[in-house]
């Protein structure tokens, strides 16, 4: 599978040009870090929330609405507010054992709610520029796809170095013998929250900085984009398998369908309908080679 | 106390809600007229059609314990298929979006039960195709469905409230309340969603019935997606996605259990009722649109915390805690 992508976009010509990969990275930084994520909340058992790309679109009012008081504070506001939201679902969810999924839909309709009275469904604009920081290159390399790489880095350690990454996974794995074996199923599950949060805000400050605006919009459609690189990945949809570098992974799988449909000039609408096909059939791979071996 | 168990015991908890919903918007509108009227009835019972049906298929997948993404996808293929198609002959549109919906129904049970793959997955890769195919077949756009006078024939009000969608949605809902309740499948789903392995000891087909259950699911949304479509006679990919989150809502107030093997049309019906008339309500007592999906999402929120296995545990170790100080 992957043998045949890497044919298919190296055959494709124009995929290799400088523009083409920047872009490419770049489209793959914002689903990435949402991604990065979400395979937190996998990992811990908890399938997925259906409200991080809304987190990523509030975060992005909070951020541009905080640069009034500079921009160090609206980054700190941004990602506080971020993992505030997120905290309270995973504590929801592990404290009282509430459906993650439920908690996440009712967290998607009050955030829009909400966001959308204060707002009235505007668009927000920064008081003035000063976000080039966060939309430049940095080394010959876009600052978001720094923020993407870091993202995955500092996930993947603590998934992998820390003790609270081998409890994420003892969660994921058995509830019931994490707990006897004396692991605090709520801070953990809330802890994989506080993450999601922490990475989402990441990419909705990035959104709202390229694109020099704040808005509800921004995130739509991003929890399945990122579920779906989580799953393509190969981590388990029951948790307690998988891993942020097998994420990043399935975002780049994603995103490089993606541009090679757009460079064989398939519309939009057809890159939607192999992006869905794509997922199923990955998914579907993936569980049968589990089956077998 | 004995009243109160009563109440909010699962099986009548939905109802409760729903009266709750009732009384208390009836006292904001102060006798005004403005909530308990005829007109908002109707209006009430429209957005129960077009929810409704959906919240249905997607409780009877929660009760094989098979959260089908997919209904939203659907929701909107079937209704872009049905203006396409149907452009002559609306029967025929009709027919091709209830086959389209069965076909992917048994196709997405089928990848379930014979791959033993989790539905969600299944169901997620199902709806980002059939979001994808709506979108190739309209290229992006709204088609608008040349049968202007069908839609007014089927949101014409009969009777002051009804109209010939909500009739069909509500019979639909009679069908499969009568279904679940008195016959052997009925009781086969509920056995396969408490416990598959169990079940499929005693004898049931599991496997049919969950396919049976996913082709059913399609269905209905398809059903839903079509009726929506020409009732607005127009189809567009897009405007019609944001339907899983009240889909879902109603079908936890209505008492559907996400553990599987709980959960009642009846009960399913009286939480979208509950959603569409604190959505219509609260127009009619004049708050901002905004303000119902706060509300809509406090009340899941309320459910989801009552509904919470650990729930009764923690509040009687906090009672504990709280004795010894």
């Amino acid at each position: 599978m992957l043998l045949l992508l890497t044919i298919g976009a190296l055959a494709t010509p124009g995929f290799l040009s400088t523009p083409s990969i920047v872009a490419l990275l770049t489209s793959m930084s914002f689903i990435g870090c949402v991604a990065v994520g979400m395979t937190f909340i996998t990992l811990s058992g908890n399938i997925m929330s259906l409200c991080l790309g809304v987190t990523l679109s509030a975060s992005s009012l909070i951020f541009i609405s905080g640069l009034a008081f500079g921009i160090v504070p609206a980054l700190v506001l941004a990602i506080g507010f971020g993992i505030a939201i997120t905290a309270c679902q995973g504590f929801l969810v592990g404290y009282l054992q509430a459906n993650p999924i439920i908690v996440s839909i009712s967290a998607l309709a009050l955030m829009l709610g909400t966001a959308d009275l204060i707002t009235g469904g505007q668009r927000i604009y920064p008081p003035g520029d000063g976000l080039d920081i966060l939309t430049g290159n940095l080394f010959g390399v876009p600052v978001e796809v720094i923020f993407l790489i870091s993202s995955v880095g500092i996930g993947q350690v603590i998934l992998s170095y820390t003790r609270f990454g081998l409890r994420i996974y003892m969660v994921g794995t058995n509830l019931n013998a994490a707990q006897a074996a004396g692991v605090s199923i709520w801070r953990t599950i809330t802890g994989s929250y506080m993450l999601a949060g922490l990475f989402a805000a990441i990419a909705g400050i990035l959104l709202s900085a390229r694109y020099g605006s704040g808005d509800m919009e921004l995130g739509i459609g991003y929890d399945y984009d990122a579920i779906a690189a989580v799953l393509v990945g190969g981590t388990a949809i029951h948790g307690g398998e998988g891993s942020v570098l097998r994420t990043l992974l399935g975002v780049a799988v994603v995103s490089v369908i993606q541009v090679v449909l757009l460079l064989h000039g398939f519309s939009q609408q057809m890159q939607y309908l192999m992006t869905g096909l794509i997922v199923l059939t990955v998914i579907m791979l993936h569980s049968m080679g589990e089956e077998h071996s | 106390m004995i009243f109160l168990k009563m109440i909010t015991h699962e099986s009548i908890r939905p109802f409760t809600v729903l009266f709750g919903a009732i009384v208390v918007l009836g006292l904001v509108d102060r006798g005004n007229g403005n909530f308990l009227s005829v007109a908002t009835a109707f209006s009430v019972l429209q957005l129960f059609s077009t929810l409704g049906l959906v919240s249905l298929a997607l409780s009877l997948s929660l009760i094989v314990r098979g959260f089908d993404l997919s209904v939203a996808g659907m929701l909107s293929l079937a209704g872009c298929v049905a203006v396409l198609t149907g452009a002559e002959h609306p029967w025929l549109g009709l027919g091709a979006g209830l086959v389209l919906g069965l076909v992917a129904g048994i196709l997405q049970g089928l990848i379930i039960t014979q791959l033993k793959i989790p539905p969600l997955g299944v169901t997620l890769g199902g709806l980002l195709t059939f979001q994808g195919l709506s979108y190739a077949l309209t290229e992006g756009q709204t088609i608008a469905y040349p049968h202007y006078n069908l839609a007014l024939v089927l949101t014409k009000p009969i009777g002051g409230f009804l109209s010939y969608r909500s009739i069909i949605t509500l019979g639909v809902f009679l069908l499969i309340f009568l279904v679940m309740s008195y016959t052997r499948v009925g009781r086969d789903v509920m056995a396969t969603g408490s416990d598959q392995h169990a079940s499929r000891i005693a004898g049931v087909h599991t496997d049919r019935i969950l396919i049976g259950v996913f082709a059913t699911a399609g269905l209905l949304t398809a059903l839903a997606g079509v009726l929506l479509s020409y009732s607005l006679a127009a189809a567009s990919p897009v405007a019609l996605s944001d339907v899983l989150v009240p889909a879902a809502a109603a079908a936890i107030i209505g008492g559907v259990s996400l553990g599987g093997g709980k959960g009642n049309p009846l009960g399913v019906a009286a939480g979208v009722l509950t959603l569409c008339i604190l959505r219509s309500g609260l127009n009619a007592v004049g708050t901002s649109p905004f303000v119902h999906e706060i509300v809509t999402g406090a009340v899941l929120l309320l459910v989801a915390i009552l509904d919470a296995p650990s729930l009764p545990r923690r509040l009687i170790s906090w009672r504990l805690r709280a004795r010894r100080i």
